[in-house]
């Protein structure tokens, strides 16, 4: 057993409202830059979509990720010898047309026109030419709310029916927030030939090293979940940096920090980094599983000697204990990772949504048979859809997460009602009365320390000098391009 | 005049330039050392033109390379005439491959709106070299033949004299104009490689080969 920490997020996707808040606090943060327009290292997707960049879950398209291959894991893409053939051109990388053309506005102009029978209007040009666009062909949210559009929504992959989209009384919409998930196997740093791409052994962050990135770009196609940039004015690859500097010090990412929905949770999971190989060997089904497996229980003695042993401050510890985030996916069960089946071990994990309450449509839903609360079988979002995103396929892992969900509204419903609750549902869903009341807390009232409980890494006092460097993503010297 | 131009004051500018930026580039702005690629913004001609470009030049390149620090071995090896043909025939069938390919990365900069922003006058510069000395190596191949011989004669030697600081360059002398300047945009392009982004070639990665698939780092080990 070799025990490490990892800093993880998690996201209740039943409260996420779609304002894209984290998404701009992130971009004002870290990729107000040139070359770094189109990179949105926290992005909001409408689901059913085909999200950003488009159709980004086709892995026979991007290659991105690890197949089995007999009993041994390999990148999807291609091994070490075609790499060395690929190094003058990217086969897989994705290119400006899927994510789209940064744009923006020449305000300038409202203020500067010169005097005429018209309004002065303000022209969208594009911010890699400079010429104007006469007409916008892409954004990062480009299908936002269009969950029934035939041009966008029925191509997202996860959608097996697309006959569910097609009518009023079926169709459904989600917010998919996304970031980088900073990977217990990330394909990004596999599929580096410069190395320039690692994982931080203290917190597990995944980060690329500027000075050492050569710009081959086979990370951008290795990650499938594309949330490896290529930016074309330094000439080299950037991802999220799970807001390091920041973590670092106690406080919580950008993103997370500014929800508005406060849908997300961030905390420390310990893991036993020897059993990441076998857990990504596993069956698409059985993927869920291998996750909470290869997730260390901080209560467990023996685990804490050993995360002792590696370097791994009581502070930490008492951190892991306190993790909401462990609370959400080991001990509720509740919290899932997104598209297993791709085998990086991603470590955000994602509560499914359960689907709107309705109240006067008793027939169409059958909704009496909780009172108000639909049941399991009545959701409008298909079990299979959600399967499809969060457990590699497998139903019942969706169901016993949902069953809890429902069990809790359930019985939270009653008891603001006063009406009679039913304990067996609760059972049922593998809950008690504490577990649920807790539950519910950290899914409504839950303050700031509770959904984000981060421990200060003290890096001023081990390396001030590289700590000095490192923080701030700001590329000061001159680029290429020029630019600052 | 113009030999002493060409053969001694040329190259040793040209070493000089190569081996006191490089490092000089390396140690102050890593940040610039790449092959600032441009496929994320036009993929379609890259395609057909870097592919041919690269597995065109790549090869010659190493005959020039090897020819020059192993004479021996390849004059033994050139002896056979079937051979010597064979050799010929596949480098200059590569070097009209590679000529096409730079001519196609030359043309897609042309009039191309997102990539004018990412092209800088290093990049004409290199890519006109390129082309007039892939361009003065294929003249050279087909009408002065069985130059995989004679270069072993004649530059071999003079290059050799070069590196050990005492020039003769009577071995190259009397060549034909053509052969001066295909060796006169060598040196060029050696002379700029440490300005632009060509620095790309002098870092193959290959440690990837041997090492396990995930790295860490770790600020305590
Ligand atoms: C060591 C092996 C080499 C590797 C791995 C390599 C790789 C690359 C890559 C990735 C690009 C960028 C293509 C893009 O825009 O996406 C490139 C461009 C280029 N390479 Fe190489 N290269 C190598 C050797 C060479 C050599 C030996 C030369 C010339 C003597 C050369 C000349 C060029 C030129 C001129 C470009 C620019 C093309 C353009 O921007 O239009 N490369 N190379
Ligand atoms: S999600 Fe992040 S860590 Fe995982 S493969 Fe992609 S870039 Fe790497
Ligand atoms: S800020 Fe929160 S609620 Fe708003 S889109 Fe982002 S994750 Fe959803």
């Amino acid at each position: 057993m070799d025990v490490r920490a990892q800093i993880v997020m998690v996201f209740n996707l039943d409260k996420c409202i779609g304002c894209h808040t984290c998404s701009i606090s992130c971009k004002n943060i870290w990729t107000d830059r040139q070359g770094a327009e189109y990179m949105w290292w926290n992005n909001v997707e409408t689901k059913p979509g085909v999200g950003y960049p488009r159709q980004w879950e086709d892995q026979e398209r991007f290659k991105g990720g690890w197949v089995v291959d007999g009993k041994k894991l390999k990148l999807k893409a291609m091994g070490k010898g075609p790499t060395l053939a690929s190094m003058f051109f990217q086969p897989n990388m994705p290119k400006i047309e899927d994510y789209y053309e940064p744009f923006d506005f020449d305000y300038g102009n409202l203020a500067g026109a010169k005097e005429s029978k018209d309004q002065p209007v303000a022209e969208a040009f594009s911010q890699i030419s400079g010429k104007k666009i006469e007409e916008i062909q892409g954004g990062p949210n480009w299908d936002d709310d269009l969950s029934g559009s035939q041009v966008y929504a029925a191509k997202d992959l996860n959608l097996k029916d697309k006959k569910v989209i097609e009518s009023y009384d079926s169709m459904f919409m989600q917010y998919l927030p996304r970031i980088c998930n900073h990977c217990l196997n990330p394909a990004c740093v596999a599929s580096c030939p410069s190395r320039a791409l690692y994982k931080r052994g203290e917190d597990g962050i995944v980060l690329v090293d500027q000075e050492v990135c050569k710009g081959w770009r086979f990370c951008t196609s290795a990650c499938p979940y594309k949330k490896v940039y290529y930016n074309w004015n330094t000439g080299k690859a950037e991802k999220c940096i799970f807001c390091y500097p920041r973590v670092e010090t106690g406080q919580c990412n950008a993103c997370a920090h500014s929800c508005v929905g406060r849908i997300r949770y961030v905390g420390v999971l310990l893991y036993d980094a020897d059993a990441v190989e076998a857990a990504a060997l596993k069956g698409d089904a059985e993927l869920v599983e291998a996750h909470r497996d290869v997730i260390l229980d901080p209560r467990d003695p023996e685990v804490c000697r050993m995360a002792r042993e590696n370097g791994i401050s009581d502070q930490w510890l008492d951190a892991a204990v306190a993790s909401p985030v462990y609370a959400l996916v080991k001990e509720f069960r509740v919290a899932l990772p997104l598209h297993p089946e791709f085998r990086t071990l991603p470590m955000a994990y994602y509560i499914p949504s359960l689907s709107p309450v309705l109240s006067t449509w008793g027939d169409t839903h059958k909704l009496l048979e909780h009172g108000m609360i639909p049941a399991l079988e009545t959701l409008r979002v298909p079990i299979g859809y959600l399967a499809s995103l969060l457990s590699g396929g497998n139903e019942g892992v969706i169901e016993e997460a949902l069953k809890k969900l429902i069990a809790l509204r359930v019985q939270m419903r009653a008891e603001n009602l006063r009406l009679p609750a039913d304990p067996a549902l609760l059972k049922e869903a593998g809950l008690d009365e504490a577990a649920a009341k807790r539950l519910y807390r950290l899914f409504t009232v839950a303050g700031y320390n509770e959904r984000n409980v981060i421990p200060p890494q003290q890096r001023e006092e081990q390396d001030p000098e590289r700590r000095k460097q490192e923080a701030g993503f700001g590329i000061l010297k001159k680029t290429r391009g020029g630019a600052k | 005049m113009l030999n002493s131009f060409i053969f001694i004051a040329l190259p040793y500018a040209a070493l000089a330039l190569v081996l006191l930026v490089t490092p000089y580039r390396f140690l102050s702005n890593r940040l610039t050392w790449s092959a600032y690629s441009t496929q994320f913004l036009e993929r379609n001609i890259l395609y057909w033109g870097i592919n041919p470009w690269h597995y065109g030049i790549l090869p010659i390149l190493l005959a020039h390379v090897v020819g020059f620090a192993f004479p021996g071995v390849f004059k033994r090896f050139l002896g056979n005439p079937q051979t010597l043909l064979g050799v010929e025939s596949v480098l200059l069938g590569l070097g009209i491959f590679a000529v096409l390919g730079v001519l196609l990365l030359l043309l897609r900069r042309v009039n191309s709106g997102m990539l004018k922003r990412v092209t800088f006058s290093s990049d004409w510069l290199i890519l006109y070299l390129l082309l007039f000395q892939a361009g003065t190596g294929i003249y050279i191949g087909y009408f002065m033949r069985w130059g995989s011989q004679w270069y072993l004669h004649t530059a071999v030697p003079y290059l050799w004299s070069i590196v050990s600081f005492q020039p003769q360059i009577e071995y190259v002398a009397d060549l034909p104009l053509v052969f001066k300047l295909h060796a006169a945009c060598a040196f060029l392009i050696v002379a700029v490689l440490p300005f632009t982004k060509l620095v790309h070639m002098l870092y193959l990665p290959v440690d990837f080969l041997k090492d396990p698939p995930l790295l860490y780092r770790w600020r305590s080990k």
